[in-house]
């Protein structure tokens, strides 16, 4: 019953903008989370669309009304940006769901720690983390790659970065997944309050003094002419936790069985490790997937759709980098392709700011992995499993090679 | 595509690019050191502020909305200025050779 309501169109909707479309679960999720998008680019759909499914929303459907949805605050505000938005409204992070001007100080704060030359600093250490996990299974042929090794560098790297105890990565990581998708063995509460008590010693010991690491830097952040107050810093770093973690671990998921499936690409990587760069490029545009949202401001006439105040617009970043008319044959992934397109970390004021620090961690990995492990296949044994959410993932990619086609570089 | 970055005092560095950057990015990537890109291309902290030549900027485009705005605040100001954050790359700019500000 409730399923009928759910899928009843409200009036300000035209019937040609109505579709069936799950942002979480895209249609052929079972083989393949990128396909379904392109149900949404088949022609006659219109460029905003609206679902009845996760609330009730709009679709924009095109790289360029992405751009736009991204980035204007003034007409699609950042105060609640997970769907369905009964739930958004209870998600409020700092700086994320806070709209400019009041963003731009907190923002200020990351950045600094987050800029190519503070990345530049610590790539080192990003190096060497990654050679350490690649080294830990090389010679035993086979690894889940996502528990060997997705899962684990981007939290090494947070900690690091924070400058906390390498010991409690995996503590601190157990919370942070239960703030976002709980297995329900602690509650999301819960997990958030951990995290506090956690970090409240090492944020008291830091606050006054002039230490570079991130932590030092929010809990020394000035928000206009007062201190970062302890509710806004633990605020921060939740965020960090929240968005730099599954974001890095999903992409590699994608970018391994990527690499697994497809022997000709890989190894023009493994022959020419200049290309890297270019290529982790492609593998950006093609496999965007993160899709949160924004609030309408004003009712207003929007390409072709009555908006309305309070409606919430999906932006789907897989609809950016696989939009045909921007990118033509999305689907396919050429390493050289000239001026492609995509909002695969946002764009506007909240514009990923640990771009550049993913882009280094996807970088060394496959540098130091393609290096030591040139040759690997997916393990035959278990079909890929797709999960959508607002970080859409690979729940385990199995590989496996021969120990002795591996070399300890 | 090739972009040229020019600075006073230092020689002409051309970099070679391609896929989906704005200028800011290519930058950075490329080791160009005085585009320190404070706040990742969210167009904020004005740390990526170059020159376009008058005869790019048609290809370009000039600026507008935020990025006007925060170009207000920025020493040096010149017409052609840009934030390279803003920039997304494209074919048609093959060649480009944009300025970089005083130190
Ligand atoms: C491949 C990896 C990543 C992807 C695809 C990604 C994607 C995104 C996207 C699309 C946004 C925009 C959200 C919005 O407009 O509301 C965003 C924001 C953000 N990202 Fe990332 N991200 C990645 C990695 C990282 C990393 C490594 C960090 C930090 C260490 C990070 C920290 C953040 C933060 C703090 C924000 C919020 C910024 C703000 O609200 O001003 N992300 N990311
Ligand atoms: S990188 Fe900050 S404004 Fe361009």
């Amino acid at each position: 019953m409730t399923e009928a309501l759910q899928l009843e169109r409200p009036a300000h909707v035209r019937p040609e903008q109505f579709v069936d479309f799950d942002i979480y679960a895209p249609p052929g999720i079972e083989q393949d989370f990128h396909a379904g998008w392109q149900k949404l680019h088949e022609p006659g759909v219109p460029d905003v669309v609206w679902t009845p499914r996760n609330g009730g929303h709009w679709i924009v459907t095109r790289n360029h009304l992405l751009d736009e949805v991204f980035a204007d605050h003034t007409r699609f505000s950042s105060r609640v940006i997970l769907l369905p938005k009964a739930s958004g409204e209870q998600h409020n992070l700092i700086p994320t769901t806070l709209d400019p001007p009041v963003h731009r100080p907190y923002r200020n704060v990351l950045n600094s720690s987050l800029a190519p030359r503070a990345v530049s600093a610590i790539e080192e250490g990003i190096r060497d983390i990654a050679i350490d996990l690649i080294e830990k299974v090389r010679l035993q042929g086979h690894c889940n790659f996502t528990t060997a090794y997705s899962e684990v560098l981007p939290i090494r790297v947070f900690m690091t970065m924070f400058g906390l105890p390498l010991e409690d990565s995996a503590k601190l990581k157990a919370w942070a997944d239960a703030t976002t998708r709980g297995d329900g063995s602690i509650s999301m509460g819960d997990a958030l309050e951990r995290i506090g008590v956690y970090l409240k010693p090492f944020l008291d010991e830091r606050k006054g003094k002039d230490g570079t690491d991130m932590l030092s830097r929010i809990v020394n952040g000035r928000i206009g002419d007062r201190q970062m107050t302890d509710t806004e810093a633990l605020q921060m770093a939740v965020q960090l936790l929240i968005a730099g973690l599954d974001t890095v671990v999903n992409f590699l998921g994608f970018t391994f069985v990527f690499l697994a499936q497809n022997p000709e690409h890989r190894r023009m990587l493994v022959d020419n490790p200049a290309l890297i760069p270019d290529a982790l490029e492609e593998l950006l545009r093609r496999y965007p997937l993160v899709t949160i949202g924004r609030e309408v401001v004003e009712d207003m006439e929007y390409h072709g759709a009555q908006l309305k105040k309070g409606d919430m617009v999906a932006t789907a970043t897989p609809l950016g980098g696989l939009d045909p008319s921007v990118n033509p044959d999305p689907m396919r992934i050429d390493f050289k392709r000239a001026g492609a397109q995509h909002v695969t970390f946002g764009t506007g004021p909240h514009k990923c700011p640990g771009a550049h620090l993913a882009r280094t961690e996807l970088r060394i990995t496959l540098e130091e992995w393609l290096k030591r492990i040139p040759e690997f296949r997916l393990a035959d044994d278990t079909p890929l499993r797709y999960a959508g959410g607002i970080a859409a993932s690979i729940v385990a990619v199995p590989l496996v090679w021969d120990p002795a086609s591996t070399r300890a570089a | 595509m090739k972009i040229t970055f020019k600075a006073a005092g230092s020689e002409d560095r051309t970099i070679e690019v391609h896929g989906s950057l704005t200028l800011m990015e290519a930058a950075v990537r490329h080791g160009i050191d005085e585009i320190l890109a404070e706040c990742g291309g969210a167009c904020s902290c004005a740390t990526c502020h170059v020159y376009v030549p008058d005869e790019w900027l048609a290809v370009t485009g000039e600026a507008g909305g935020m990025e006007l705005e925060l170009l207000e605040c920025v020493e040096a100001r010149r017409p052609g200025s840009r934030l390279s954050c803003q920039i997304n790359l494209s074919p048609a700019m093959d060649g480009l050779t944009v300025e970089l500000p005083p130190a």
